[in-house]
């Protein structure tokens, strides 16, 4: 009990308290690029404290705009409690991948909602690309989970990182870490696929309305939703090289969760946003060519 | 094609209808008709001389002659050739056919000439208020000369409450209301989108919300060199464009040209401003798709050139040397190292960055075929600069009809295919090294001299004029004046080329989606500044969400209530 319990807070202050430290980092990498000096790295904390001390402003008296932050990072911690680090997840005996899946999409889902009741056509635009965006996505991660899944005849991620067969190296799960990678760049809301927000056509999209205390939740929420996908890929993915010392492992986590930051921060500031049309397009093609693919494969034992 | 071939055809044509012909400069012909054949005339001038028509000058000639005069402004570019189409109206019941109909380019140019002399254009297709606002009351038309600059037009019982007559959402399309303030925008602007889902189907304008009017300042208030200094603040950007264009303008009025050096000095400054335009823009078109790394580092190359404008001229913009006879500061042999190492930087820098985003696929899925401007359209509109340019229209004022000097170190023309978005970024950023070369060129062959006239007549004869154009970066400015009495012009006509430009948008971003709007936008180079709001009106479920200004204001104010009792 007292184990699960330090397991919990450990999995909260990495993938949440230390969220915006990975957005600071990430920040000052993209001034480094555009030969900038950038905010300090603690810019971030400072963001949502600042935003929480606000008033927040609201257009709307529906109960669905005011939950609507709260239920996207409260979907978002359960979310982190879930995911494993190198090891087992801290709440493993409540939830496998599946249970992960639906809380991944309710804190999307949170976002969308929260747009559309704000009333905002801006918002509603946004939103409806969200819901997009989510539609093409989630597929894509989905399927590379359940080709883990097939591997290792587990649904339980210490199941599938306990399972040699997934563990080994086969091609059908380097095929679909590759996708799960490309659907990372997405899931986080960075470009080329920030089209939900797209700040220059729609302002922000479903947060345009948003000020104060529930923008720093979303915000939160946001930067920790890249903290925990990519937890989950070099957790499930790369989980190489294997070490018992669960101390060890976390630390060797860690590394590899940054240089997986790094690579979606280099993505992010070299790249131009696409339009929502041509990014569905493109994860349609990954959903068809990588990810059914890797799961073919993986069918037929490879 | 010679003026005077021009001519003699012309009255081969039209006869006794041609009541008058002027050329007071070789290559500016003022041909004056009746007014019943002014629509034949112009139709023939574009249609069988391919000219291209500029703008549309109202003038106020009541107390000389009794009547206004509507000068439509062509160009024939193959020839180097203007020609002022002038019908005279009577001043008691103004009104002249519109040849809009015939020449779609002038839409926006008779709507204004209705809206500022009250010269009716009958026949036009659209004949809204353009310029004047909502609650202006009738009657009342700024750039007549009983008008005085300062009035302000009564209010009250005269002031229209009708809102103003947008057009109507096409069946089964939502209505996007975008400005009047978004960030794509030079000025504040209503643009109210028909859209379907995301796609664009149709869509209506209105702007001019921030009309200064500065024409009207000129031909009341200002003395010749006096308008040089504001008309370099009518554009933030390319200021030194509309003073130079104002001065060559004014000096072909007066009879003289300045002398070389100042010439020169001022097409250095042109292309120094053309620099810092391009530079910008291709900052902001990045910015625009989400791309800010192109942003930063465009905008970091700029600031050198910047640090050397205010070299030259104590400013970083805004420049303040040009004046109607020469310019007010030399650029000096001292100098010539400090410019030459800027512009080879840019040009190094600017090489990279060409071939990166020639090779940047995600770029290319953004703009290739977006934004389409067909060269037929584009002709038609008379889209200027590289709007043009981009649409394979062989366009460029420096070549066509050469100022500064561009007569002496000519301007390489670049063009291309695409009509997309894609053609017009291209277009800038080889035409910003082109300014590179022209930089080069002009400072070996720049000439000593004086850089102040020494013909500056000391009496001005009224009635005299001129008309130039200056190739701006975002397409061609037009200057022209008319000498009056009083050291100032009696008229001072001004087009800016976004003028022009944006009446091509409708067409551009017709069938694209909302998320190419701004981009489309951004490809014609208007400025930027901030988001305000949009209405939605879902016609397809036949509900209206359309929130008028009281429906708002209550709105609005029911929201702070509800915060104060919070």
């Amino acid at each position: 009990m007292a184990r699960t319990i330090l397991e919990i807070a450990l999995s909260l202050i990495i993938l949440i308290g230390l969220a915006p430290l990975a957005e600071g980092l990430l920040r000052k990498l993209k001034a480094i690029v555009h030969s900038r000096q950038g905010p300090p790295v603690l810019q971030p904390y400072m963001d949502i404290a600042k935003l929480l001390v606000k008033e927040d402003l609201s257009t709307t008296d529906n109960w669905i705009w005011r939950m609507a932050p709260a239920l996207c990072l409260g979907a978002t911690m359960v979310l982190a409690v879930l995911t494993p680090l190198g090891g087992p997840p801290a709440f493993r005996m409540a939830g496998d991948v599946i249970v992960f899946i639906y809380f991944a999409s309710l804190a999307a889902v949170a976002v969308i909602l929260g747009g559309f009741a704000s009333g905002n056509p801006y918002a509603y635009v946004g939103g409806s690309r969200e819901m997009m965006m989510m539609l093409s996505v989630e597929p894509v991660m989905t399927v590379a989970l359940a080709v883990g899944a097939i591997k290792a005849h587990a649904l339980t991620f210490d199941g599938l990182m306990s399972s040699p067969a997934a563990t080994s190296g086969s091609i059908s799960m380097v095929v679909a870490g590759i996708a799960f990678l490309l659907a990372l760049q997405a899931q986080a809301g960075k470009l080329p696929f920030d089209i939900a927000e797209a700040d220059q056509e729609i302002m922000g999209g479903p947060f345009i309305e948003r000020s104060g205390p529930g923008l720093a939740l979303f915000r939160w929420a946001m930067h920790a939703r890249l903290m925990i996908f990519t937890a989950v890929l070099v957790s499930v993915f790369v989980p190489w090289p294997i070490v018992e010392n669960l101390g060890l492992s976390l630390v060797l986590t860690l590394a590899k969760m940054s240089i997986v930051l790094a690579l979606v921060g280099v993505v992010d500031v070299v790249n131009p946003r696409l339009r929502i049309d041509q990014s569905m397009g493109y994860y349609a093609r990954i959903v068809v060519f990588v990810s059914v693919g890797a799961l073919a494969l993986a069918i037929v034992g490879h | 094609m010679t003026t005077a071939e021009l001519i003699r055809r012309l009255r081969e044509s039209f006869g006794p209808a041609i009541r008058s012909v002027a050329e007071p400069v070789a290559g500016k012909v003022r041909v004056a008709v009746a007014p019943e054949v002014v629509v034949r005339a112009a139709k023939a001038l574009t249609q069988e001389y391919d000219a291209r028509f500029l703008i549309t000058a109202g003038i106020d000639s009541r107390e000389e002659r009794g009547c206004f005069d509507v000068d439509h402004i062509f160009s024939l570019d193959n020839d180097n050739i203007f020609v002022i189409l002038r019908a005279s109206v009577p001043g008691d019941s103004p009104k002249v056919a519109a040849i809009t109909p015939e020449i779609p380019a002038a839409g926006w140019a008779e709507r204004e000439l209705q809206d500022l002399f009250g010269v009716k254009a009958e026949g036009h297709p659209d004949p809204r208020r353009l310029i004047l606002p909502d609650d202006w009351p009738d009657g009342v038309y700024p750039l007549r000369k009983d008008v005085k600059y300062g009035d302000w037009p009564p209010v009250g019982d005269e002031t229209t409450d009708a809102p103003y007559p947008f057009k109507q959402a096409p069946e089964g399309t939502s209505t996007v209301v975008v400005g009047p303030f978004f960030p794509v925008l030079e000025e504040p602007v209503q643009l109210r989108l028909f859209v379907d889902g995301e796609r664009v189907v149709d869509c209506d304008y209105r702007g001019f919300y921030n009309h200064r009017g500065i024409e009207k300042m000129g031909d009341s208030e200002l003395s010749y060199n006096e308008i040089p200094f504001i008309a370099e603040r009518i554009c933030g950007i390319c200021g030194f464009i509309h003073s130079s264009c104002y001065c060559e303008t004014a000096e072909e009025a007066m009879g003289f040209r300045a002398p070389r050096r100042a010439r020169y000095i001022r097409g250095i400054m042109l292309e120094l401003e053309r620099l810092e335009s391009h530079l910008l823009w291709t900052g902001i078109a990045g910015h625009i798709l989400g791309f800010d790394t192109v942003l930063m580092q465009t905008w970091r190359m700029r600031e050198p050139l910047m640090w050397l404008c205010e070299k030259i001229s104590g400013n970083r913009k805004t420049y303040g040397m040009n004046i109607v006879g020469g310019v007010r500061r030399d650029i000096p042999k001292e100098l010539h190292p400090d410019i030459l190492g800027v512009v080879d930087k840019i040009e190094q820098e600017w090489s990279q960055l060409v071939n990166a985003v020639e090779g940047d696929t995600t770029l290319r899925a953004r703009l290739v075929g977006v934004g389409m401007l067909p060269e037929a359209t584009a002709r038609a509109i008379a889209v200027v600069g590289p709007t043009a340019r981009g649409s394979d229209l062989h366009i460029d004022a420096r070549a066509d009809h050469p100022y500064a000097a561009y007569d002496e170190v000519p301007a390489k023309v670049i063009t291309h295919p695409g009509c997309d978005n894609w053609g017009r970024v291209l277009v800038r950023l080889l035409e910003t090294l082109e300014s590179v070369r022209w930089i080069r060129e002009a400072l070996k062959q720049m000439p000593d001299g004086p850089i102040l006239s020494d013909e500056i007549p000391e009496e001005i004869p009224s009635g005299q004029w001129g008309a130039c154009t200056i190739e701006a970066p975002r397409g061609e400015a037009i200057h022209y004046v008319l000498t009056g009495g009083d050291n100032r012009p009696a008229r001072w006509r001004v087009r800016a080329p976004t003028y022009a430009n944006l009446q091509a948008l409708p067409s551009m971003i017709k069938n694209e989606t909302i998320a190419d709007v701004p981009i489309t936008l951004g490809s014609m180079d208007p400025c930027f500044s901030c988001t305000e709001r949009v209405e939605v009106i879902n016609a397809r479920s036949g509900e209206s969400d359309v929130i008028n200004h009281e429906e708002l204001l209550a709105r609005s104010r029911a929201a702070t209530e509800r915060l104060r009792r919070r």
